[in-house]
Formats: C-alpha cells, structure tokens, sequence
C-alpha cells in the first residue's frame, strides 16, 4: 500500500489501521505473557482447585507458605543467590581488563585470545562439564560454593569478553592516551580511565551475569550434591517428588522467577542501553 | 590501530601489559575447560565405566560404538540438528517483526517492551516446568481449550513430534525476546536519512524493510544467528525438564544423550566420545560460522 491508497484508506475508516496494530499487538503481547500468568495464577489456588484452575475462586497463600517451610528449598534458594551474586563480582573483574586488552591492542596475543575465546565458547558445556566432575571429585572442589562458581565464571569470560571488547570499541580511547603522556602508568590509564567510563557497560553485564547464573542448570546438575543444593535442580527434583502438586511447584517457580524480575526491572534500561553489538 | 606510536614502540613492555590483562581469564580458561576437554579426550578411549575402576584403552571403540549406535544417527543427530534449525529460524523471524514494531513510538510502547522481554529473564528450567503443565493431558490448559473449541484433548507429550514441536515452541518463547531485544539495537543506530528519502518517495513498507532495512542491518542479524545457532546446539535444560528426553528417548538432543550415557548408563567413555563428536560438528559449524563473521566484520 503507498501513501496515496492509505490516505484513500483513511478518509473511509479513519484509525481503522491503527485499531488493527493494536489488536494484533495485544493478542501477540498476551501469548507472550500468558504462560507466566498462567503460572502465578496456578501458584494461589488450592491444592484442591488447581486440576481445574479456570474454574472457581478460591485463592489462597498457603502454598507459598509450605514452600517457605521446606527447608531444603530456602536453603536452594540462598545458594543460588550467592553463587550468581559471587560469580557475578568475580566475572566482571576478570573480563573488564581481558575485554580492554581485546579493544585496545592488535597482534598475534589479541588475535590468538580471541581465537581462544570463540574457540571455547562453541564447545558444548557437556563435553566439558562431564569430565570437570572428576577433576572436581579428585581436587575436594566437588559440591563446594567454589566448585560451581569457577566455571560459571569460565563461560562467563567467553561471552563477555566479546560484549565489553563491543563496549570499549565505543569509547574513544584519546583519554586514556593523554593520561599516559601526563605521566599516568598502563594500568593508572586502564583503571582509572577507562573503567570509569565503561560503567554502564558494567552494570548491564553485571545484571546479565546474574540472570545467567540464577537461571543455570547443568552445572548445578553435575557440580553439586547434597550440600549446595541450587533452586534450579532442586526444583526439577520436585516435579517428580511432589507428583502432581502443581500448585506447589508453580509456587516455587514464581518465587525464584521474583528476583530475576526485580533486577529486570531496575536493570531493564543499562541492558537496553548497554547491549549493542 | 588508533594507537600512538609511542605504544608500539615499547612493544614488549606493551605485550608484557597485554599478557597481565588477561592472565587471570586465561588461569581459569585453563584450569576449568582446557583441562577437562583433555581429561575428557583420554577418556573417550577408555572403557571407563563409573561403577567399575578399572579403565583400559580401547582406541576408538568407543566412537564406533557411538556412531553404530541407531538412537544417536536416526534420533539425536536429526534431532539436534532439526532443532538448531527450527528454533533459530523462527525466533529470528518473530523476533525482527517484533522489533521493526517497536522501533516506531506508539502509545503503550514501553508496556508492550516490557512485556515482549518478558521471557528474558525466565530461567530454561522454570519455561520448562510451566509449559510441562500447560500441556498436562488431564488439566492442561491447552486441552482444557482445545475440547472447549470441539477439538479433541492430546497427549501432547508422550507423542515424539508433538513433543518435539512443544519443546521448539518453549525455546522460541525464551529465545524470540533476546533477538528482538538485539535487533531492536541495531535498528536505532542504523542512520535515519535513507529512511527519510524513502518516505518522501513514497516507498511501501515492504520495500523499504527489504531493500533499506534487512540489508543494512545484516551484520548484527548474522552475529545473532551465530551466537544463538552455538547455543541451541548444546541445549540441554529445557528439554530435560520438560520431556527428560522422552517419549521413550526420542525427543533425546545430543547433550542428553551424552549425559545420559555417562550419568545414567555411568558408561563415561562412551558419553566422553559422544560428547567430543558433538564438539567436533560444532566445532566445524563455528569455523564456518567464523569465517562469515569475518566477512560481515571486514565489509562493514
């Protein structure tokens, strides 16, 4: 349609093409959002009224509250915070100056880590993660905080070395060049020069790092037994202890969905801002 | 290359600094992947069984016994691949419709974003399990609706391609908001004046997305599909929580069969060599995958 058929549109049904973009909008937005609603709304029936969770009124809060008496599962649930929040603090560390050297220098060293990089990056975590239990098992790292957090860390260097090489791309590194003639060391110039200016970078990886690690499983899965359990393992555990409680399960599952979406929230614009490529 | 040459004069010093920045990323690099990708190498030429501490060496036994196998070459391999395809290409589709729409202001913009990212933050495990309940066979939502329209209620997961067509749907679900999430990025650097001159011109929107938008957003489409065809490859998550590679092993991806053999059969030299031949099709599928990006990278 060119300009001149919608105009003729138009004068017929005025708003008849935007009333449609909305309708369209609305229906593809509630397919998006109707399996998380469908989950919060299973999470306050019943125990008798989730088999017909359509049907009836009755809500209630109890479900939340055996969840919360379940002490293996608050246990998941602060393992899990600590793991993502340490993982998070000790990535950002190590990929903001593996990050610089990448934007920053040319020759065989950037381009051979780079290689490196994108070269781990395709490995299939299986093919690595399988015999990292031995190693682990071997070494006294097997189900300890730093068994898991150390190669939550390694994937996380793969990919956000990428993104923060994208970062400091962006930023004009004239500064830190007149910082060096003013007499400032590599490392003055790095530290406190161009990290400051790549703050928002940091902060929208940070909240990625987090997410990735709140949300991970397979690591958990392998790397971790009776004594860190992780909400994400304990929950899959769940679906075939608890049978058929759905109401349970969908409890626990929005409870660990609350976090992630606070920090979405607050942390929706740096990513936003943040994730360009 | 914008450097000084004041820089590169000091060339080891330089190299000296270079080498400092990343130690730390390499240590970890080394100690948590490069060295079990080995341990798992010699062990795909063992006979290895976890219940049992004796190993001995069997060259490639292992590898013939993976590649014989009629589950990996009839079930897994179509299955990895079918999926990778699958999911890539129709998130990739919905995720560039949605982001074109979100790239004009229109009032409820914000609430739509918000919305449409949504599955972002949801973790695999968790998309799983709910959509494990929303195809219940007995109270299902979806069958709840299905029956309401006069259909008939099935039992979605207990049927290989139902099941295979649910897990995709589940992975497009979480994956189509990190494409529009993406693109949408792109789209707002991509400079304004050609999209003015087609305006003034008079050019339908079809033609201005394929002839003004899609060419010039190419590069960041690529680097997309890129990262999330190597992601899709390795899934794992969704699929163990929503079938658990079931119907009888036939919605199997190849990191669970890999899994499974180590962990379940505890045959580790076997899952160690079906995890390396997975790690090898990657492997070449990233190197072709490379060579584009550096195409991509150069023309742009």
């Amino acid at each position: 349609m060119n300009t001149l058929q919608r105009r003729f549109f138009d004068s017929f049904a005025p708003g008849a093409r935007r009333i449609s973009f909305a309708l369209t909008l609305s229906v593809v937005c509630f397919l998006f959002a109707f399996p998380i609603l469908w989950l919060i709304l299973t999470s306050f029936r019943p125990q008798s009224g989730v088999y017909y969770v359509y049907k009836g009124l009755d809500f209630t809060l109890s479900n939340f509250g055996q969840v919360l008496a379940n002490g293996r599962l608050v246990h998941a649930f602060i393992n899990s915070a600590i793991v993502a929040t340490v993982a998070t603090v000790f990535s950002i560390l190590v990929t903001v100056s593996s990050g610089y050297m990448l934007s920053r220098f040319r020759g065989p060293i950037a381009s051979g880590w780079f290689g490196v990089i994108y070269a781990l990056r395709t490995v299939p975590f299986v093919t690595w993660v399988l015999p990292l239990y031995f190693v682990e098992q071997r070494y006294g790292l097997y189900d300890t905080y730093a068994g898991l957090l150390l190669p939550h860390i390694a994937v996380h260097i793969c990919f956000f070395s990428w993104l923060m090489k994208g970062f400091f791309d962006g930023i004009d590194p004239s500064m830190e060049q007149a910082a060096l003639i003013d007499g400032c060391t590599r490392w003055g110039a790095f530290l406190r020069v161009a990290v400051p200016s790549a703050i928002p970078a940091i902060a929208a990886l940070s909240v990625l790092s987090w997410l990735f690690s709140w949300n991970e499983f397979l690591f958990a899965l392998i790397l971790t037994g009776q004594h860190i359990p992780i909400i994400t393992v304990v929950m899959t555990q769940f679906v075939s202890e608890m049978g058929m409680q759905w109401n349970l399960m969908a409890a626990t599952a929005v409870l660990a969905l609350v976090p992630a979406f606070l920090l979405t929230l607050f942390g929706q614009k740096y990513v936003i801002r943040g994730l360009k490529i | 290359m914008k450097l000084n040459n004041n820089w590169q004069r000091m060339f080891g010093e330089q190299q000296r600094f270079m080498l400092k920045l990343i130690a730390p990323a390499v240590t970890v690099l080394i100690l948590f992947q490069a060295v079990p990708i080995f341990i798992g190498g010699t062990a795909s030429f063992l006979d290895w069984m976890l219940y049992n501490p004796k190993k001995t060496w069997v060259g490639f036994a292992n590898y013939a016994s993976v590649l014989t196998d009629p589950a990996f070459l009839k079930i897994v391999l179509p299955n990895t691949f079918i999926f990778m395809f699958a999911s890539v290409t129709i998130s990739l589709v919905v995720g560039m419709a949605l982001a074109v729409v979100l790239n004009r202001p229109f009032r409820g913009e914000k609430l739509a974003k918000t919305i449409l990212l949504l599955p972002l933050m949801v973790a695999p495990v968790i998309a799983a399990i709910m959509v494990r309940w929303m195809f219940n066979d007995q109270f299902g939502i979806v069958n709840v609706v299905l029956e309401a329209l006069g259909g008939e209620a099935q039992p979605w997961l207990v049927q290989r391609w139902s099941a295979f067509s649910v897990i995709v749907l589940t992975d497009v679900w979480l994956w189509t908001p990190w494409f529009t999430l993406l693109l949408l990025a792109g789209l707002q650097s991509l400079p304004k004046e050609p999209f003015e001159a087609a305006a003034i011109d008079g050019t339908t929107a079809w033609r201005v997305f394929r002839y003004l938008t899609l060419p010039m957003l190419r590069p960041v489409i690529i680097v997309c599909v890129v990262i999330r065809a190597i992601d899709a490859f390795r899934t794992f998550d969704t699929v163990w929580a929503l079938t658990g590679g079931g119907p009888a092993r036939e919605t199997e991806l190849f990191s669970i069969y890999a899994y499974e053999n180590a962990f379940v059969f505890l045959n580790f030299g076997k899952g160690s060599a079906a995890a390396i031949i997975g790690a090898l099709l990657i492997l070449v599928l990233g190197l072709v995958f490379y060579r584009i990006l550096d195409r991509v990278r150069k023309v742009s």
